[in-house]
């Protein structure tokens, strides 16, 4: 709508209300509280001048995207590369790493001749805002395997996702030579990204698949903190993850370092997984059932051994519970973390996101978890989780179709570096 | 003289405007007359080739020859695909030519699906002709009129220009993925079509850009190169093996430079100071 219009129809929209006799005519005596108050129908939903200049660092030891705090958003975009040799993938490092960060830091677009195509898509205007954007760059097994100038760097644990017990893989929802993840507070702000990325190394990739998820939103609770935001499942989903402002912590099961190549220091594992929820059956389940098969609470989050004050934060004792009177056995939560000195290493990150993508053939909605995780041993993390998951209560409720296992790359030191540069010296001086 | 003057002036504003690396003539230039008049040659060559080779594709068909008619499909289609850009000007000939089942709500089985893949469907799927005479007839009494119709078209510039990238986003949104030709196959002979249609009005303006950005013309050369690299490994007589022969790993590297030449391409019309 243009500022014209918008003017012309303000008056007359009065006019009609107080006509009406509706009680808000007071709130037009001036023009300016005309404009400021009163929303027209199609007007834009409020930004957050606050949210949108939120920025995340690119440059650091680390990958932005991965300990960072999870934003409202997120698409997970696998690509095939079409590079021949070392100085094409260094090229494309380079030039990804350039796009990175002026889209995660924001600026403004720079313009062109009106002749030429404009070099932005314009999604978010002339000036981009930051938006809490971050992108994260990971590589796949397939491309270390493909070259024999990458196969001798590939990480130590990086390996082909093979099919577990409840899966059924969709050939073309899986595996790809890189991923990248965008999260932001916005979708759009992703969405913008992924234009610029494919516009500006449409040379070099192909989307192979790709997911997009969101987050909710989740009010805080009394005490400040804030709860963990509910799956499709409408579950709280994360409670037990790790802190992630526990640095040592993090250096213990996010950070890969001893037994990776020397380039590879600093950076994780990446595990993505595409999780159908099966979610009209799931909500045709008796609440008690849904509990015991999840082992938590529904609306609370507790574990299933807590009185009724228990928070999702409390540590449910399985000591005190050997035969899983309390929280079976075969529970989710109790073979995902079986919380023994012994499993500490099994730890992952998850960094989830829910997706929906409409419906299925069968008139059934298509939802569920674009679940990504992150981990400095692929075996030691999700590989073992994985396993110790089969056959848990929960399986005929949900579907894993699709994903992969990706090494996400070590940070930028700063302006000069670049993404995987460490990989490519090493690669050059083989 | 005045095409000299107005080269030198077009360099000497796009500098002064740095116009991201990019060249910009000031309007455009006269040199355009003799590639417009060369490409228009060329359309009407191959239109012309159009209706003699859907003359004896009909023919296969109204003799009831199977065989032979399947033969004709992807070579006869050629010389249409290479000119499209123009073509897909007279939009009722190009759907009643060219449409695909997904075009209509009742895919094949849709009374309005006519042209080459209704044609297409009835000789693979079907595997008989009785049912196509009619789409048969029609097919070739369009592409007479469209000959026509072209050999009196004054040719826009613009049209001509933006065809080269017109043709690499046909191929990009509606044909690497295998969905022309689905009933025969013989994508890869549409490829090497549309790339060639391409690639000419590309070689035609080269002259006029060459001196003004060299880095442009070497990556768009390197590219089409590529593309020609990977058709090649998949020739077979005088013409392609089947699309499901293609490897993932090529169709990647074809989509890579699809893309890639589209939008490099895309930037012509502006240097060329074309609107």
């Amino acid at each position: 709508m243009t500022q014209r219009e918008h003017e012309g129809s303000g008056p007359s929209r009065r006019r009609v209300l107080m006509g009406l006799g509706v009680g808000v005519a007071g709130a037009f005596t001036a023009q300016g509280a005309d404009a400021a108050s009163a929303p027209l129908v199609n007007d834009a939903p409020h930004g957050d001048a606050v949210t949108a200049a939120q920025s995340v660092p690119f440059y650091g030891v680390h990958q932005a995207g991965i300990i960072t705090p999870r934003p409202a958003s997120g698409i997970l975009v696998a690509f095939d590369l079409a590079i021949t040799g070392l100085d094409e993938f260094e090229r494309m490092l380079r030039e990804l790493t350039e796009r990175a960060v002026f889209l995660t830091q924001g600026g403004a677009v720079p313009e062109r001749d009106p002749r030429l195509p404009p070099s932005d898509s314009g999604l978010l205007g002339p000036e981009i805002a930051p938006d809490n954007q971050t992108i994260t760059i990971a590589l796949g097994d397939g491309l270390f395997e493909r070259f024999d100038w990458l196969r001798p760097h590939k990480p130590a644990h990086l390996q082909r996702m093979v099919q577990f017990h409840n899966d059924a893989l969709a050939a073309d929802q899986c595996h790809g030579d890189m991923t990248i993840q965008f999260c932001a507070n916005l979708q759009d702000t992703n969405i913008h990204a992924l234009r610029d990325i494919m516009k500006n190394l449409s040379e070099f990739l192909v989307i192979r698949w790709m997911q997009e998820g969101d987050v909710p939103p989740v009010v805080p609770a009394p005490d400040g903190s804030t709860p963990s935001a509910r799956n499709f499942l409408g579950f709280r989903d994360g409670s037990a993850n790790p802190d992630s402002n526990d640095a040592t912590l993090m250096d213990q099961i996010v950070w890969a370092d001893s037994g990776e190549p020397d380039w590879a220091r600093g950076g994780s594992y990446q595990v993505v997984r595409l999780i159908r929820n099966f979610v009209e059956r799931w909500d045709r389940t008796p609440l008690r059932e849904q509990e015991r098969d999840f082992g938590r609470r529904k609306m609370s989050g507790a574990p299933l051994d807590g009185g009724p004050q228990a928070s999702e934060h409390d540590v449910p004792d399985y000591a005190r519970d050997p035969d899983g009177a309390a929280t079976p056995l075969d529970s989710h939560i109790r073979l995902a973390n079986p919380r023994t000195p012994e499993t500490q290493k099994n730890l992952i990150l998850r960094r989830a996101y829910n997706y929906f993508n409409g419906v299925t053939r069968n008139g059934q909605l298509d939802q569920g978890l674009l679940f990504i995780c992150y981990q400095a041993d692929l075996d030691a993390g999700f590989i073992t989780v994985q396993n110790r998951l089969k056959g848990e209560l929960m399986e005929e409720y949900f579907k894993p179709f699709g994903g992969g296992y990706f090494y996400a790359l070590p940070g930028v030191a700063g302006p000069g570096d670049y993404l995987g540069a460490r990989l490519i010296n090493a690669a050059r001086s083989l | 003289m005045v095409a000299h003057y107005l080269k030198t002036t077009a360099l000497a504003l796009a500098f002064a405007a740095g116009m991201g690396g990019h060249v910009m003539a000031a309007e455009p230039s006269l040199d355009l007359v003799g590639p417009l008049s060369e490409y228009k040659l060329y359309v009407a060559e191959n239109t012309a080739q159009l209706v003699t080779d859907t003359a004896a594709f009909v023919a296969a068909i109204k003799a009831g020859d199977v065989e032979k008619a399947k033969s004709l499909f992807a070579p006869t289609r050629m010389s249409y695909e290479r000119v499209e850009p123009i073509a897909e000007l007279f939009s009722d000939l190009d759907g009643s030519i060219d449409a695909r089942a997904d075009d209509y709500e009742q895919a094949e089985q849709d009374a309005d699906f006519t042209g080459f893949h209704r044609i297409e469907y009835g000789l693979w799927v079907e595997g008989k002709t009785d049912a196509i005479q009619g789409y048969a007839d029609q097919l070739l009494k369009d592409v007479t009129e469209l000959d026509s119709r072209i050999n009196g078209l004054t040719f826009p510039p613009e049209v001509v220009v933006g065809g080269a990238a017109a043709l690499m986003e046909e191929v990009a949104a509606t044909k690497i993925s295998g969905e022309e030709d689905r009933y025969s196959r013989t994508d890869l002979w549409d490829f090497d079509a549309n790339f060639a249609g391409s690639e000419k009005i590309y070689d035609l303006l080269k002259p006029l850009i060459a001196d003004k950005d060299a880095d442009f013309v070497k990556k768009t050369d390197a590219n089409f190169k590529a593309v020609d690299e990977v058709l090649a490994k998949y020739k077979k007589d005088v013409g392609y093996v089947s699309y499901v022969e293609l490897t993932d790993a090529d169709r990647t590297v074809l989509s890579t430079k699809v893309n890639t030449l589209a939008e490099d391409l895309s930037t012509l019309r502006g240097m060329l100071g074309l609107n």
